[in-house]
This record gives C-alpha cells, structure tokens and sequence, in this order.
C-alpha cells in the first residue's frame, strides 16, 4: 500500500492497462481496413446462422461450414495486420513494465539465490563471491557442472542497492542486487551479448564479451497483485484489463475489432 | 462514395516486411511470448471467440444431426415419394405485361423467355378482381379466391368514421406501459396482426417436409412460421410504421406540403455547414402523440468539387451532386437503451446556391429488425450479415419522391435497380440453399419502373407529350431485357427436375386519365356534400354521410353507404341496396369520357358474383373495371370529391393495372409444359402441390394444371434430402 492506502502496483496496472486498451483500439482503428474487417466478420456471422437456419440441409451445412474456416482466416488476416504495428511498441513497453512489476525486491531477513553460468567448465572452482556488506554468504557455494553454473545462497540484513562481484581467476563481474520494498526497477538477469535476450530479460549492460561468466541471475520472489479481491501476476491482470479497456473503447469509438 | 474513417496503412507492399518482424519477435525466447501474449491478445482474442462460437455451434450440429435426419425420415417417410419435380422456382415479376412481353420477344429482346416459350409453356395468367397486387398475390400464396384471404386492396375502411386503414396488417401499440409522470415505459413490443386470412401453400409443403425460401412475396407481413425461410415483401412498413415517408431536407422556403409519401425537413444554416434531421417514429416513452424521434445529420457542401461531406451519427461519408450513399445505419434514441433502429440513403441533390438531400424512407433495420420481417428473425439478419443492408420496405421504390418531382427519372430508376440487384443476390443464395423444394421470389422493379415510365411507351400520354418520340428513353424496353437476361441466369441453375415457372400478378396499360367516381356519384346525388360545398376534402371532409347512398375510396372499390354496417349509413340492406347496386352497375358500366369520347368503365363487378367466403362482407359492394387508359383519379383514391369527373393524368406515374381485370392479365412461363389453356393465378398453389405429390386441401379454389413433365421421374427419397 502507498503513503494514501492505495495499492500503487495495481494503480499502476489500471492506468497501463487503460490507456494500452485505448492506444491499441485507435492504433487499430486507424492501421487496419475497417470495411473489410466488418464484412469479413459479418459473413463469418452469416454462415453460422446459415447452420442454423438451414440445419436440415447437410449440403448447405457442409459448405457453411467450409465457409466459416474461410471466413475466419480471412478475418485473421485482416486482424492481424494492425498488431504488426503494435506488437514491437507494446513488447518494449511490457518489457519495461515488467521490470517494475514482474518482482519485488528482496526483504531484510530473505535467503536468495545468486547463479553465475560460466562458460569454462574449468574455471568454476576459481570462482568466489564479492559481498558488500549488507548482505551475507549463508552456505557454502554448489557447484553445478553439468550446467556450468555456480549458486551462492545469500541473506539480505539491510535494505540498499548493492554491486555483487562474481571473481572468475582474475575478473570481476558485478550484478546489481536491490533490498527493500515498494516498485523499484530490478534486473533479475545481467547477460552477455544476446541483444533481444538481454532487452527481453535484463536491464543492465551487458557482461563483457570474450570473458568466462555468461549469465547472473539473482532470484527476485515473484510480485503478486492483489485486485478484485483475487491475487494476480501484473501480466495477467494486465491483460484482462487491456481487454476489457479495449473493448469498452471500440464501442465507444464505434471502431470494428 | 468515400468513407471518412479510412484504413491509413493498407498498403500489401509492406505486409511481408511486418510479417517478418512479427515472427521475428514471436520467436524470441521464451519470456517474450509471455509479453507478446497480451499484445497479440486484443485481436487473437476477438479471433478465437468467432471460431470459438462456430466450432461450439458446428460440434453440436453435427451430433444432433443423425437425430434431427432420423426424426424428419420417420415424420417424412416419403415425403418426394409421389412428387413429379424436386424442386419449384418461381419468379415473380410483378406487373409484367403478356403484351409487352410478347412484342418485345419478337423484336429479339428477350432470348430466354422466347426459349421458355418454345421449350415450355407462355399463357396469359388470369388476375384477381380487382388486378391490385395484394390481391392477386395473396390469391397466389393461398389458392384462394379474396373472399377468403380477405384482402381487396391496399385499404380497407373503418366502417365507424369512413376512415382507411392498410387492409394487410394492423400495427398498434404495445398493450402493457408503465406511465411515471409525463413518460409512459412499454413493457412489451407492439402489437402486429396480420389481416390476411387463408394459409400459403407453402405452409402445406413445410408441413410435409418440403423446405420453402420465400422472397418478398407481397401480403407477408408479419412473417408466418412456416418450416422455411421467408422475407416479407409489400406491405412492409418503414419504421415510422407508414408504408413509405421520404424526408426532403432543403433550404428553400416552402410550406407546401407533399400529398402523400413525404415531408418536407429545413436544412439550417451554421457558421461553417448547414444541419438537418430525419423524422423518425414517435417516442414510445412519450405519453403525448406526435413527439417524433428524429436523427441530426451535418452537410458541409465542398463546392469546387460538386460535393458535400455528411455526418451521420459518427458515420462520414461524401457524396457528389446526384450520387446516393450506402445504407445508412439511423439510431433513433428514444431514452437509455430504448433505440429504434432504421436504414436510409441519402441522395445530393443540389449544393449551390440551396442545399436539398432527399433521404429514403427510414427502412426497419434488417440486421436489427425492430418489427418482425422475416420467418425466422434470423433470416433478414442472415441477409443483412451475408450481403450487407437492404431495402425492406414493403413499397421500397420511391414512387411519391418521382410522382413529387423530389427525384428524377435517372435517380429513380438508380434506386430501383439498386434494390433490384440487392433483391438478385438473395435470390440466388436462396437457390444455392434451396436445392430441393420451393424457392419463390418476388421481383418489383417491374411494376414500379412501368407505373413511372409508361408515358414513354405511350403514344400520347399527357404527361409526356412534349417530349419527341424519338427522345423519349427506351425504359420499359431495358427493363424487360433485363429481366430476360436474370431469367437466363436463373435458367443456368436448374435442372431438369426442377419446375420453373415466371407469374406476374398482372399485366400493365396506360393511365392517361383520371376518373373522380366520388364526383360522379356526387353529381349523380348518390353522395352528397355538406350545404354550400362543391368539392371535398380528403376522406370525405364535408361529406353530408346522413344523405349519402354510396362512396368510392381505394383503388377500385365502391360502398353503398348501409344502414348497421356503416357507422352513418342509410340504405336499407336487402332490397334497397340491391337496387341501389343494380343500378349503379348500369349507370356506371360503359361510362363514356365526354373529353375523349372513349369509355372509361369497361365492367363493374358485384362482389357477391365474383367473390365467395367468410370474408366477402368486408369487400367492396362493387368492383369498377376501368377502361384502358383510365383509372381511379388520385383525388378519388383519397376520398376526395372534385368538380371534375374526368381529367388528364399529368404524374409520373403513369402506368396502371386497377383497370378491368379482363384488360390485365398477367404472364405464364415455364420450362414444362402446361396443357391448360385458361390458367388463373388462384391455380399456382394448387398446381404446385399437386407436383409435389401432396393432397389437395378442400378449401382450395384454384385447379391444379396438368403439366407435362418432360421426363416422368421419380424423385428418390435419398437425392431429395
């Protein structure tokens, strides 16, 4: 809850999600061939109710039915032309979004995990753990060979925004770890290389080229959203507000979807 | 005509360059198909849901299916066993002339029907009396004569006050409202009641399992269940419940009103455009009458272009001078969630220096039927779905706005055509579904375009005098090959199972003059007007009903004023008004046009001679058989006495069929042929269900045909479902 009582996560949400489900129904509106999506779907609506009227007639049945699978990819096409201009703007936003909302931060007192994969297998028992202080090794290290990967079980006793350095040999690699509470952007993932990857999951530059660590992962407990009396992934909830914004909006806007 | 909300991307050349980048971002790694989901969801979804609904529709289709063949194989174990066709196509023309149709097949014109004549059969069809369409159609649909179907025309009286009411169906409000200060909230739909009585012959043939697309078939509405589809066809009112008000919205100042058919709307001027409305039904929420509903719409007339810009509603559309929009959805807002919903077109007529739109009548809205138009409801928003809005007005062609000079020939006929070709489309989608069984279709266009367009065809019509034979427009002519050549497109589709048959209702001849029969009866003091008037007003206004023996209103009937029946009558019925009758008939029959010198009542006809039934005491004491080239005066029709017995027809419309029934019968074609050499259209009903092997009901008074079938077959049962 924020400073009024108001849970700002699913504020956040609602407002997304209103003007996403406007944006998306103009953007529609205006990308796409109106005439031929209302005829489309109007012919979609007349072979079923050809099932209906002339029920008995199984050639006409028949035909109705080859018409409708016709009709429905012929509105599919038509449908999906305006979501080419929508699904690259609407990705990099979620992308965006989910880095605030997808997890919380870490509390003082939570154990979590810290993975590095590093691409010599040789290299994993060279591997240790920078701490600030503020957080603190719980258990020694396991080694994962068959996955090349490295996990330290760690605490957080304060709340702050820390650099973890994974030492490899001779290089240092840093992750940003966050302590705290409230919508902070957090980067659950540093990468290397991988350009969509690492736009898609990441939001830290990218690890050095050419050297052994390939990933850090630090694992963020999921943000659960508490809406309609119900407990919701942003996404989910993001989604079925989108909808129901953007269905309320294209008949408002008289725009045929 | 362009729409304003147009698609701004829809160029091809860029789709295989999106596709890629939707593929390329669909197969990114996992996370991103979760992000994408919502994105791609808002049009998946919208997607899903249609395919949904038709693979959940379709799954229980085709389980209940057997059921449903099993069932109609036990109910109609035989149901082709004895029939001598499979199928029965008949296309209506209303108003198609066996004389015109036979000299336009010898000058070539028309090929295919010159076929169906050589092949099969060409007779003159006998009509009704009176050859009204009504009349003659619903004897087509019931195979009876009007005495027992109870149709005599387009009006019928009230009997208390002299006053017409549509003889076909009666409209009332809803029976049940909730009255809250000065609002009054329906709680059920209107009131509709079918006032034609008799049963259509294809009620027997859906009873036996035979399945029936009706089209438009005059005298429909409101739609019978039937085991079929039907639209309704004339007598179909627009949605201000009158059988066709068009709405001329212009700048001119004018307080004339139009007689009948339309109204007269100001177009007002703003700063940057000009604004108007459409009349609409009354408010249902309104305890007081005459509070219509109206719809705004905006012109801005761009000028350098010939054009205006229209905004309806949020609809935007622009047309250029003497161009008709698309159908036009009108919500005519009555209060929160209490709409009526219309279709109209508008036409531009002119921009500078006035600004005058004619609209349409507001046509009931086929895919939001707000009065029932079609067995099952489905059917009209089927249509609607599959080829989009159409007319559904009974009367849809706008004969008044040509008869008012509102329209011209070139836009009337436009409009005509337009409906014709919509009417077209549905026909043959009713053949494609119809395969076995009946199809029937009703076409207008023919009795509309030769009610306006005779004058041409005339040799000296008055209301085309002026015009030089060799300018006037081969009208009638082209509408004649047109039909010829719908008829060879239909012959394409048949087989030789199949029964084709073309029936008009009537044939056509000129209406060069009018006869007032309410001034003949006047000056002959069978009616008399109130102390100092020599001319009525309509409906009898000023008519002195205590001193009045008979009157004419309608088309071709004519009343003696009885004492019990009529609400002021005073001849005595029985002797008196048999006399009265018999005289009457002498008087009037060969009633001679001083002006001419020619008669211009050719028979006139007891209806206790002509008709027989249940209903024959709501028909007319008589039916008066005009001669060729005359009719019922416009006046006379309307109750209306003048000084003038007789005088020059100078409308548009200038063709008629309310004549002596004698002079108008009707056409015959068929690709079978049909040894009777005297057939009537009371005989088509029973005709069919003879050759779809069915027993004929008692009460029929038409005599099935003896049709020579080409080949005798018989019709397997399993080809016939």
């Amino acid at each position: 809850m924020g400073s009024l009582g108001i849970n700002i996560p699913s504020g956040i949400v609602v407002v997304i999600s209103l003007i996403i489900g406007l944006a998306m129904v103009l953007v529609f509106g205006y990308t796409s061939d109106q005439k031929a999506i209302h005829i489309a779907k109007d012919r979609l609506k007349a072979h079923l109710l050809a099932l209906r009227l002339f029920q008995d007639q199984i050639r006409v049945v028949l035909l109705a039915y080859v018409r409708i699978v016709l009709a429905t990819g012929r509105y599919f096409r038509l449908a999906f032309k305006p979501l080419l201009f929508v699904i690259v703007p609407i990705t990099f936003l979620i992308v965006e979004v989910d880095r605030y909302l997808g997890s919380v931060p870490l509390s003082t007192g939570e154990t979590f995990l810290i993975k590095a994969r590093i691409d010599n297998p040789d290299l994993l028992n060279q591997a240790s753990l920078q701490l600030p202080d503020g957080l603190a090794s719980t258990a020694p290290p396991v080694h994962e060979p068959a996955e090349n990967t490295i996990s330290w079980r760690l605490i957080a006793e304060r709340t702050g925004e820390y650099a973890v350095n994974v030492q490899v040999a001779d290089q240092v690699f840093s992750k940003r770890v966050v302590v705290g509470s409230g919508v902070q952007r957090l980067s659950p993932v540093r990468v290397r290389g991988k350009c969509w990857e690492r736009f898609l999951v990441s939001a830290e530059p990218a690890l050095p080229a050419n050297q052994s660590v390939e990933v850090i992962d630090v694992q963020y407990p999921s943000r659960e959203i508490a809406f309609a009396g119900m407990e919701w992934n942003w996404i989910w909830l993001f989604f079925v507000l989108s909808m129901t914004a953007g269905f309320l909006f294209k008949s408002i806007l008289g725009i045929e979807i | 005509m362009t729409f304003g909300r147009k698609a701004l991307l829809t160029d091809r050349r860029h789709f295989p360059a999106c596709l890629a980048l939707l593929v390329l971002v669909l197969l990114c790694p996992i996370p991103s198909h979760a992000y994408a989901g919502p994105g791609a969801g808002f049009a998946v979804l919208s997607s899903f849901w249609a395919l949904f609904v038709a693979f959940l529709y379709s799954l229980y289709a085709f389980v209940v299916w057997p059921f449903r063949q099993l069932f109609r194989l036990m109910r109609h174990r035989n149901v082709y066993a004895n029939a001598k066709i499979k199928r029965a196509v008949i296309l209506g023309f209303d108003g198609m002339d066996p004389e015109l149709t036979e000299r336009f097949i010898a000058e070539g014109r028309l090929p295919n029907l010159a076929k169906l004549r050589g092949q099969g059969t060409f007779r003159k069809l006998s009509t009704t009396y009176p050859a009204i369409s009504p009349v003659a159609w619903s004897t087509f649909t019931t195979g009876v004569n009007p005495g027992k179907h109870n149709i005599y025309d387009f009006l019928a009286r009230d009997l208390s006050n002299y006053l017409p009411h549509l003889s076909s169906a009666e409209i009332k409000g809803p029976n049940h409202s909730w009255k809250i200060g000065k609002y009054k909230i329906p709680l059920r739909g209107p009131r509709i009641k079918g006032m034609r009585r008799g049963i259509p012959f294809w009620h027997w043939l859906g009873e036996a399992g035979i399945f029936c697309s009706v089209l438009r078939v005059p005298v429909t509405f409101p739609p019978e269940k039937f085991s079929g589809v039907l639209l309704s066809g004339m007598c179909v009112p627009d949605l201000k419940g009158s059988q066709g008000t068009f709405c001329f919205c212009t700048t001119r100042a004018s307080s004339d009103k139009f007689r009948e058919g339309g109204v007269r709307v100001p177009v007002e001027r703003t700063e940057s455009s000009y604004v108007s409305y459409i009349p609409g039904p009354e408010n249902p929420l309104s305890g007081d009458s005459g509070n219509e509903l109206r719809v705004k719409f905006e012109i801005r007339p761009e000028s350098g272009k010939n054009q205006a810009r229209f905004t309806v509603h949020s609809e935007t559309f622009t047309l250029k001078i003497g161009e008709y929009s698309a159908w036009i959805p009108l919500k005519f807002k009555a209060g929160i969630g209490l709409n009526a919903h219309g279709i109209a077109r508008f036409y531009l007529k002119e921009i500078s220096p006035e600004v005058e739109v004619y609209v349409t009548p507001v046509n009931i809205d086929p895919g939001k039927p707000d009065l029932p138009i079609s067995h099952p409801v489905t059917y009209s928003i089927y249509l609607e779905k599959m080829f989009g809005p159409y007319a559904t007005l009974g009367l849809a062609e706008d004969t008044w706005a040509l008869n008012e000079k509102v329209l011209d020939d070139e836009a009337f006929l436009a409009q005509c055509y337009a409906n014709h070709e919509d009417r077209e489309r549905m026909l043959f989608d009713a053949l494609e579904k119809t395969r076995h069984g009946l199809c029937a279709c009703v076409f207008d266009t023919t009795d509309r375009v030769q009610h306006m367009f005779w004058r041409y065809l005339d040799e000296d019509h008055p209301a085309a005098r002026e015009i030089p034979r060799a300018q006037r427009p081969t009208v009638i002519q082209d509408l004649y090959a047109r039909m010829d050549e719908l008829i060879g497109r239909v012959m394409k589709q048949i087989d030789e199972q199949t029964l084709l048959m073309i029936v008009s209702d009537h044939g056509f001849k000129s209406f060069a003059r009018c006869v007032n029969l309410n001034a003949w009866l006047h000056q002959a003091g069978y009616l008399v007007l109130k102390q100092g008037k020599t001319e009525s007003g309509d409906w009898f206004d000023d008519v002195e009903w205590s001193r009045t023996r008979a009157y004419t209103m309608g088309l071709n009937g004519l009343y003696l004023n009885l004492k019990g029946r009529e609400g002021k009558g005073i001849v005595e019925q029985g002797v008196e008004g048999e006399s009265l009758k018999e005289e009457l008939r002498r008087k009037l029959n060969g009633l001679v046009d001083p002006e001419s010198g020619r008669v211009g009542i050719t028979g006139v006809f007891d209806c206790e001679e002509v008709y027989a039934g249940p209903y024959v005491e709501n028909a007319p004491d008589l039916i008066v058989g005009y001669g060729e080239g005359y009719r019922a005066s416009w006046d006379s029709v309307m109750g209306k006495v003048t000084s003038q017995i007789f005088e020059d027809n100078l409308k548009a419309w200038s063709g008629d069929h309310c004549v002596d029934p004698r002079l108008v019968p009707g056409v015959l074609f068929s690709n079978q042929r049909i040894v009777d050499e005297k057939p009537a259209i009371v005989d088509v009903a029973p005709t069919v269900l003879k050759l779809f092997g069915l027993a004929l009901p008692g009460y029929l008074d038409g005599k099935p045909w003896t049709v020579d079938i080409s080949a005798s077959r018989s019709i397997e049962l399993s080809t016939a479902l």
